[in-house]
């Protein structure tokens, strides 16, 4: 890790810590400040925040399995489903408590994702993405379909997370709830980059013919990336079930899966920081149309052509992505990593 | 017995429209290894470009498609010029997502230009449906299949005996070998976005003119992936082969599975076969398998 | 190379930045009213895959509600505060929007699609806030809880075209044979949930019920295994598109004319015609749950003069007349509660109470059905007209038909 100058190691408790040294403590525990107080005046961005932190979590589980390990997943909205589901139906039909419905859509994500990623040993790049493709339409289909379970078209009714006696029904206690898991899915996503299992992950990604020369298995390592990111994915997707109250196939389109690619992409590639950059910027691009921008412009009596606000916003996500590919593959990360290492070297900036 | 004879026929016509569409594919990928994930959206945009042109600007059919060949031609160019070609060497992540992201931007695109959900083209072929035993089958599809079979023939010939598709084929082989020998590269993956686009152009107005300009044209692209994955990538006979299998089974599907299992199957069978292929025989029936080397 | 990106990128950062501040800085002005405004809650899908329909349906919404607060001063001395949002035809937008509509303390609020509404439905009936969906299917209203049906939902699309069938087409003896072909939306599901329900009581036997998907290209196939049940009818519960496909693909088969095809009012527009062709459709039946433009009714020429003034595009399109309708509704709502609770008590509760549910024989300027609550039926209005495709014109052949209500339970 990168330290202001004079900062040295002595430990290795302290080359290993995430925040090593002040400044990083005190900015951490300003941010939990602001985060902690944030329902108190955050008002309608709030249910916004919620949904940006759900998107956080599934996209840090994206981004263990296409950032670090390199397998492209074009269906993560499709593992979300699963992960709505499952918890949905274990709350509802079977009156199990939130936190194992919670748990169980994880796991049960984990081990679909594991299925599809299954082509993932015999082939990669484009294929992996079709077969991916192929596990969103399958799931959506089986979920429309399997009616007498899913509710089919007719969707479900989910109940509001309860922890214990508690039950979570204000967008401000479950705001506590998703921040909770979302630090803790960025958490463990900032240290299983920096475990065994993470380098593996990485030197998949490179060069997977090197990596299985160097005695790494390709077997159990591509799987176990598809289970935690896919479990990541059915964590979102539980609580934005017991979010959103209710849920239908409707909720989990392949535009939703390339969205994420996007994030991801915008964000930053396999670095931690990058899922919650790339998140947050597509979550407030979004919603900030959706609340503001659009009402503004239709009460302005601007008479915009018809398709102008519909086609301007996937035109300008479209865009986004193509620039950054071009311009700066290495995402938003890479930006805040260049303006860290400019305010710690200031006013000696080369 | 009537209802397999139309089951079967229906498939095969449905299926070479597929093929049409994945041959554009199959071009791309053969000369620069660039999975195009944008083709339903190209076929989509092509389209309701063609509309504009029969419609909108109300031009004679044969000078409106001669407009919509040379705009297929020159976004061909405008996409490999600006947008692959700054990521030529980058890795195949990049390659694919990026045409994910040009599929985002051509959707708000025709949005943006053309707001209405739907149109219809001019017809283009006679509506009486053409009668082989019991069975019908409607001249639009059969018009459809005779053209893509036309357009495969060409292609393939061209691949085999045109000095520019054998040194497509080459480049597909290895592009540094073919640098070194004097070709352009740059020129050579340009040719084949506009070949594609032109075939994209060509699949659109045939689908749009059967069933109408609908966002369900994307769909098709996606049903382009899976003709493509059964065949093999770099196979053009693959795609041709394999876009009447995957027709058959989504007809034979509709016909005989619904009733085992539920409605719709039929838009999932192709899904279910690429995830088959996949597991059985990953390079698809008519693929070249490639021996990796660190 | 290295400046440039940082150029476009910081200025792409930038926009995106201002225009947020933008947007936040002046949604929130508001002037000063002699009297509390009432404030009700209104999402379209302007934006997204169905702006076609949605746009000119939120601008009917805001004009009409313009109309009532220019012309009629609100209701009693009291502006009508309209909080709209675009929910981009997207299901977690919504559910950002609908509790945005009960934390600002809205009265009520209406919402243009069945599958936006069936994404807001979960909080709204959780805080007991009452709404109404223009289109509307069978799981929005049945069991009845909060959320209402403005128009004749997909299943009594089916019931009055079933009814009319068999009161006026089938000649036959015995029971007529009927098929389904359904989106496999709840648009289809609707219509299949009554068929189901009701088909047995009206003497109709059901002998297939197929599904299509909205991206359909060829029903060839689905058809070829209806022909052997020799059908008499069929009816189609899809948006255009896939209906024209159906019904094309059906006189390829030389299985219409021949049959009778019935349209739900999804699918039934002048699109349908456009796409399939008006030879190939002709005589095709459908339902409709709201006159025409140019029709004679009340509340025609306010609508016309603001929709000309205002939104001279959305001019001729039907979902401008539904919207303008569903405002029109929501007002009268409002002004009922006032009546009878005073416009210092409202509350959801009280709105849905003392409003809607004394909504009687409200007849909407004539747009469409009149509006009646009854207890167990959040159907609001509950009537259709059959229309037939003749010479490309889509034509109506009967006047307000009663949709039956069916019990799904």
């Amino acid at each position: 890790m990168d330290l202001p100058a004079g900062t040295r190691n002595y430990t290795y408790a302290q080359d290993m810590a995430i925040f090593r040294t002040k400044t990083h403590w005190t900015l951490l525990i300003g941010l939990l400040v602001v985060l902690c107080t944030a329902p108190l005046w955050w008002g309608n961005w709030l249910s916004v925040a919620n949904l940006i932190g759900i998107t956080i979590i599934a996209a840090t589980g994206l981004n263990i399995l296409t950032g670090y390990c390199g397998q492209l997943s074009i269906g993560h909205a499709g593992f979300i489903a699963v992960g709505a589901y499952t918890s949905a139906i274990l709350t509802e039909r079977f009156g199990l408590p939130f936190p194992v419905g919670l748990i169980s859509a994880g796991v049960v994500a984990g081990l679909v994702g594991m299925f599809f990623g299954m082509p993932s040993l015999r082939v990669k790049g484009f294929y992996l993405a079709i077969a991916t493709i192929a596990a969103q339409f399958i799931i959506v289909w089986v979920i429309k379909q399997w009616t007498d379970v899913t509710g089919g078209h007719m969707g479900m009714s989910v109940s509001a997370p309860a922890l214990g006696g508690l039950v979570l029904k204000s967008d401000s206690s479950q705001f506590y709830l998703i921040g909770g898991i979302a630090v803790l899915s960025i958490f463990f996503a900032k240290n299983l980059a920096r475990t065994r299992v993470g380098r593996a992950f990485v030197a998949i990604r490179d060069n997977d013919l090197a990596a299985e020369v160097m005695g790494i298995s390709l077997f159990r390592y591509k799987l176990i990336a598809f289970f935690i990111g896919c479990f990541f994915a059915g964590i979102a997707g539980s609580l934005f079930a017991h979010w959103a109250r209710f849920i239908s196939d409707e909720f989990f389109p392949l535009t939703d899966s390339i969205l994420y690619i996007g994030m991801i992409i915008i964000g930053g590639l396999g670095t931690t920081t990058g899922p919650i950059f790339g998140a947050i910027f597509i979550g407030l691009i979004k919603h900030s149309l959706t609340h503001y921008l659009v009402p503004t412009l239709e009460s302005s009596a601007i008479a915009l052509p018809a398709g102008f606000a519909s086609g301007l916003a996937p035109m300008v996500f479209g865009l986004i992505i193509i620039l950054f590919l071009i311009l700066e593959p290495r995402g938003l990360a890479h930006r805040w990593q260049l303006f860290k290492a400019a305010y710690r070297l200031w006013p000696f900036s080369y | 017995m009537a209802e397999l004879l139309q089951f079967t026929i229906t498939g095969l016509t449905v299926g070479m429209v597929y093929a049409l569409i994945a041959l554009g594919f199959v071009l791309v990928w053969k000369s620069s290894g660039v999975a195009n994930l944008a083709l339903g959206q190209l076929v989509l945009l092509f389209s309701w470009f063609t509309y504009g042109m029969l419609v909108q600007a109300g031009l004679p059919i044969w000078v409106g498609f001669i407009a919509v060949i040379i705009f297929a031609v020159l976004l061909g160019w405008i996409i490999e010029r600006f947008i692959l070609r700054p990521l030529i060497a980058q890795p195949i992540l990049s390659l694919i997502t990026i045409t994910l992201g040009l599929a985002y931007f051509i959707e708000g695109l025709v949005v943006f230009v053309w707001p209405a959900s739907v149109a219809a083209l001019p017809r283009l072929f006679p509506v009486e449906p053409f009668h082989i035993g019991p069975a019908v089958v409607s001249q639009q599809y059969l018009w459809a299949a005779i053209i893509s079979l036309a357009l495969f023939g060409l292609l393939s010939l061209f691949f085999r005996y045109h000095k520019m598709g054998i040194a497509m084929r080459a480049t597909a082989d290895d592009q540094r070998a073919v640098q070194a020998c004097g070709i352009p590269v740059t020129r050579i993956f340009s040719r084949s976005w506009m070949f594609a686009c032109v075939l994209a152009a060509v699949g659109g107005v045939l689908m749009s003119s059967i069933g109408g300009i609908t966002f369900g044209l994307v769909g098709t692209g996606l049903k382009a992936f899976s003709v493509v994955i059964l065949g093999g990538l770099d196979s053009f006979l693959g795609a041709m082969i394999a876009g009447p299998i995957i027709g058959l089974a989504e007809n034979l599907g509709e016909g005989y599975l619904t009733p085992l299992t539920w409605p719709g199957v039929r838009d999932v069978i192709p899904f279910i076969i690429i995830i088959i292929v996949m597991f059985v025989k990953p390079y698809g029936l008519f693929g070249e398998e490639r021996i990796e080397r660190i | 190379m290295r400046k440039k990106t940082i150029r476009v990128l910081s200025g792409l950062m930038c926009l995106v930045l201002v225009a947020t501040l933008l947007g936040a800085c002046t949604s929130t002005t508001e002037e000063p009213e002699a009297k509390a405004p009432l404030k009700i809650g209104m999402s379209t899908p302007s934006t997204g895959v169905a702006a076609e329909k949605g746009a000119p349906m939120g601008h009917a919404n805001l004009d009409c509600i313009k109309y009532v607060n220019e012309e009629l001063g609100g209701i009693d001395g009291h502006k009508i505060e309209v909080l709209w949002l675009d929910n981009g035809y997207d299901a977690s937008k919504s559910v950002t929007i609908i509790k945005r509509f009960v934390n600002e303390d809205c009265l009520l609020f209406t919402a243009a699609s069945s599958g936006q509404m069936t994404a807001m439905m979960g909080i709204a009936n959780e805080n007991e806030l009452s709404g109404f969906a223009a289109f509307s299917s069978p799981n929005l209203t049945q069991p009845p809880q909060h959320i209402y049906g403005q128009t004749p939902d997909y299943g009594d699309d089916w019931a009055a075209f079933a009814k009319y069938y068999m009161d006026n087409i089938w000649k036959g003896s015995g029971k007529p044979k009927m098929a389904l072909h359904l989106l496999d939306n709840s648009t289809g599901a609707g219509a299949k949930m009554a068929a189901e329900a009701g088909a047995e009581e009206l003497g109709i036997e059901l002998v297939a019920i197929k599904e299509h998907s909205a991206t359909t290209t060829s029903e060839i196939a689905s058809l070829t295994t209806l022909l052997k049940e020799e059908i008499d009818v069929l009816y189609i519960s899809s948006t255009p598109a896939p209906t024209a496909i159906v019904i094309k693909s059906a006189v390829e088969l030389g299985m219409y004319p021949g049959i009778t095809i019935g349209c739900g009012h999804a699918g039934f527009t002048k699109a349908l015609v456009d796409l399939a062709g008006a030879d190939i459709v002709d005589g095709v039946y459908g339902v409709y749950p709201t006159v025409g433009w140019e029709d004679d009714v009340p509340a025609m020429a306010k609508m016309t003069e603001y929709c000309q003034e205002y939104h001279p595009g959305d001019y001729g399109n039907m979902d401008y007349i539904i919207s303008w309708a569903q405002s029109l509704i929501a007002v009268e709502i409002l002004r009922l509660a006032v009546e009878n609770a005073g416009a210092d008590n409202l509350t959801p509760q009280v709105v849905e109470e003392q409003g809607l549910k004394k909504l009687k024989n409200f007849d909407v300027g004539g747009l469409h059905g009149p509006v009646t609550y009854v207890p167990g039926d959040n159907r609001l209005s509950k009537s259709v007209r059959v229309f037939q495709i003749q010479d490309g014109v889509l034509e109506p052949i009967t006047g307000w038909v009663e949709a039956p209500f069916i019990n799904y339970e």
